[in-house]
């Protein structure tokens, strides 16, 4: 059973967070990390460690974590999303350390999450390969057992912040079926090429490995059941990345709409505008309460909803409200917004590429019917 | 009294059990092919299996009332029990664990908009004589607001009252008015001073719906019923003491009856049309169409749920924040205008998947019966403050954004453009 909040002090926590990325992370911050090689800031990444403690939040007391779920994660990654904050947040708290623990490998949880916790580890997790998509039934990548370990080999396609991770946790088929593997980012075998991106703030490379060595996580063969687990807390963690980021579009939109004035007016007075401008509350709103709930039912609790639906819609209502709402934020900026210096395309650059991470509308429509039986 | 809301709870779930069988949990199975073949959205009843439910509403009400639950935030004096609104809609979700008579015939304009305008604005006597037996479930109130030129535009009323001696005479026609065949009374917003700027020449009047001259005649909508009345008004002479605020105050009366006007928080999912574009509903309609396959209609199936879960969610959210001490939030602006979005589109899916049969009666089950769903949805992006108005209110209210510039709130009545009728 996780720690829990009560709103209050949920509230508190995105207070703390808010300030310090409106220090750390605002647009001079996030456009000169665009042009950065390594794509994040390190100091800014133990800061969070260190004074924040955003990073051990929601990892297991066992491991050096305070022990906080889903509802505390989804406040955290709402002002990320908000700021826009490159960082391996994303890939490392969310994707690898809860793979970690779902794979109930004591060992490999001892030797990462502390790490982790600390800020001295960023980890991710490998799973898509040629078409991109987070089925784990029938990778190409193989491991294999060499002498007393196991070597790895294969390609892993839009791994994120793969080129920048100490430890990247991949799926490989093995004789018992596809498991997860541990291979250092440093490793000999392991080439890694970051790639050109559609989001400049969240940065993706190819991982081509070659007889890497490999250390298992998991039960052998069981990785299907670990990458279903990421997959619902991951979804979830990113839709309230997505409302986060979605509520600043709202903002902008309206704040601009307030104080443009053409024909003698606020642009806001027109209802064309208003209207839109209304819609995009709605769409926000919406969005808001799926990642709520998700969060709710992935902590557990009465009255709420089985966490791998609410996931899954979430992940649906999110994925298409942000998509929206960063559009419409630039059309009601009119040409403003479709300049590189105005950071709506940044907004809408990460709308995109968040809603097509994990498989994109295909996958995800499927994983809704998936989760409720039909 | 304060009471604590544990307490409350508890005592209004005692009253519960101890009057009403508990719903059952979570969807109905669906048993596909059986059963009454019928979708509706407005009740479509004859009017004997109306009256009944009319009546069966009335003794509900009369057993909320004596159980001290009839009129939760309304003052000790007039029968009321002098607790909060969020008491009201603790109550309001709690009951909804139940299977209660509908009363909705009273409470949705009566009890929920033309009690706490009474309260607010009427005479002492007047008071007096109305709110208990309105909460006890004896008289029914309508609300006589919208009229054939005055939709939107609510304070372009222009339905004449002059006065004479002790009383008032009223003219004019008010249209939409829903229950008005089963009123005895009725709040009318008349115009009283075609000289002044629209809003400051409006008066309301508490108008007996048995007086001479008070016309109901029902109209028919185009899904075929006659939920709604239109009223015509001639020459009915109402008494002063039936004014309700002053002379030319009207608007801010009739503020007082919209803003009481509050969709209902959660559910809003319950009744035929709701559970007939649910998801096991639906689910049974693909696989009785042999439509289970089909990426496209999984798509929009998949696509239709979503919205209605999230929508679903912003209202238990709702409720669960006005359990712990929250206060109400635009959820249930949001609420309504996704309501009516998922209805329709429900509906529509419905009929894609039904196909041609949906033409004409052939008498297969669960293929025609979705017309008269169909055409009810066009309903739900107007009644209760159309979809526009719904976001204007969204952007000016919750946005801030600015209001749009023009004189009609300036112009004397008279002089104003307007469709239709004449002041």
């Amino acid at each position: 059973m996780s720690q829990t909040t009560s709103q209050a002090e949920r509230e508190d926590l995105r207070a703390s967070v808010r300030s310090f990325l409106a220090t750390t992370s605002g647009e001079d911050q996030v456009r000169r990390l665009i042009g950065d090689e390594r794509g994040w800031d390190e100091s800014v990444w133990r800061r969070m460690a260190d004074e924040l403690g955003l990073l051990s939040l929601t990892l297991p007391p066992d491991h050096g974590g305070d022990g906080f779920g889903a509802p505390e994660l989804q406040v955290v990654l709402e002002e990320q999303g908000r700021a826009l904050l490159p960082s391996p947040y994303f890939s490392t708290v969310v994707l690898a350390a809860t793979a970690l623990a779902a794979s109930g490998d004591e060992a490999a949880q001892a030797t990462h999450l502390p790490a982790i916790g600390a800020g001295t580890t960023t980890a991710t997790l490998a799973v898509a390969e040629a078409d991109g998509s987070w089925r784990t039934d029938r990778p190409a990548t193989t491991a294999v057992r060499a002498g007393s370990g196991w070597t790895l080999s294969g390609t892993k396609q839009l791994v994120v912040d793969g080129a920048t991770a100490d430890v990247v946790l991949v799926v490989a088929g093995t004789d018992a079926g596809p498991g997860l593997f541990a291979v250092a980012g440093d490793d000999p075998g392991l080439t890694r090429t970051p790639l050109r991106t559609l989001d400049p703030t969240r940065r993706i490379a190819r991982l081509e490995f070659a007889d890497a060595a490999a250390v298992p996580v998991g039960a052998p063969g069981a990785a299907g059941a670990v990458v279903d687990r990421v997959l619902d807390v991951a979804t979830a963690a990113l839709a309230a990345e997505q409302v986060g980021a979605a509520r600043a579009c709202l903002e902008a939109a309206v704040g601009y709409a307030r104080e443009r004035v053409q024909f003698g007016r606020a642009i806001g007075s027109f209802q064309a505008v208003k209207h839109k401008c209304a819609d995009m509350f709605v769409r926000v709103q919406l969005a808001d309460a799926a990642a709520t709930e998700a969060a709710a039912a992935l902590a557990g609790g009465e009255g709420l909803p089985d966490p791998g639906v609410a996931a899954a819609v979430a992940h649906v209502v999110c994925s298409e409200a942000f998509m929206f709402v960063a559009a419409e934020n630039i059309q009601v900026h009119g040409g403003i917004g479709f300049t590189w210096e105005h950071p709506a395309h940044l907004y809408f650059r990460r709308a995109k590429s968040s809603q097509l991470l994990f498989g994109g509308p295909a996958a995800y429509h499927e994983r809704l019917l998936a989760r409720l039986g039909v | 009294m304060p009471i604590e809301m544990d307490d409350f709870v508890a005592e209004v779930r005692s009253f519960l059990d101890a009057h009403a069988p508990r719903r059952p949990h979570g969807d109905a199975e669906v048993d596909w092919g059986t059963g009454i073949d019928r979708i509706s959205y407005f009740s479509t009843d004859p009017p004997d299996v109306e009256a009944e439910n009319v009546a069966a509403a009335r003794a509900w009400q009369r057993r909320r009332y004596d159980a001290g639950l009839g009129w939760i935030v309304g003052p000790p004096e007039y029968g009321g029990r002098g607790l909060t609104a969020v008491h009201d809609m603790v109550y309001d979700s709690v009951e909804a664990e139940y299977e209660v008579p509908d009363t909705g015939v009273l409470s949705l304009i009566g009890l929920g908009m033309i009690g706490p305008t009474i309260l607010a604005h009427a005479q002492q006597q007047i008071r007096e004589r109305y709110l208990p037996a309105m909460y006890a479930g004896d008289v029914i109130a309508c609300q006589l607001f919208s009229e054939p030129a005055a939709g939107s535009d609510l304070a372009a009323v222009s339905t004449r009252a002059v006065r004479d001696g002790d009383a008032w005479v009223i003219d004019g026609q008010k249209v939409w008015t829903s229950i008005a065949h089963h009123a005895q009374i009725g709040l009318a917003l008349c115009r009283t001073d075609p000289d002044r700027p629209k809003h400051k020449g409006i008066t309301a009047f508490l108008v007996d719906m048995s007086a001479p001259g008070v016309d109901v005649r029902p109209l028919r909508q185009m899904s075929g019923g006659a939920e709604f009345n239109e009223v015509f008004l001639t020459d009915v002479r109402v008494p002063d003491e039936h004014r309700i605020g002053a002379v030319n105050d009207g608007w801010r009366v009739a503020l007082t009856t919209l803003m009481n006007e509050r969709a209902s928080v959660g559910g809003e999912g319950a009744g035929p049309a709701g559970r007939a574009v649910s998801l096991p509903f639906l689910t049974a309609l693909l696989k009785a169409n042999d439509r289970l396959g089909d990426a496209a209609a999984r798509r929009r199936l998949a696509e239709l749920y979503a919205d209605q879960a999230a929508t679903e969610y912003l209202n238990h959210q709702a409720v669960r924040r006005l359990r712990e001490g929250g206060q109400p939030g635009p959820e249930a602006s949001v609420s309504k205008l996704m309501y009516g979005q998922n209805l329709t589109r429900g509906a529509h899916f419905a009929a894609e998947v039904v196909g041609p049969r949906l033409l004409a009666d052939t008498g297969e089950w669960g293929t025609f019966s979705w017309t008269e769903l169909l055409l009810s949805t066009p309903a739900l992006r107007i009644l209760g403050g159309t979809e526009e108005i719904m976001k204007n209110i969204l952007a000016e209210r919750v946005l801030g954004l600015p209001k749009e510039s023009g004189t009609d709130a300036t112009t004397p009545f008279r002089e104003l453009r307007r469709s239709g009728g004449t002041a």
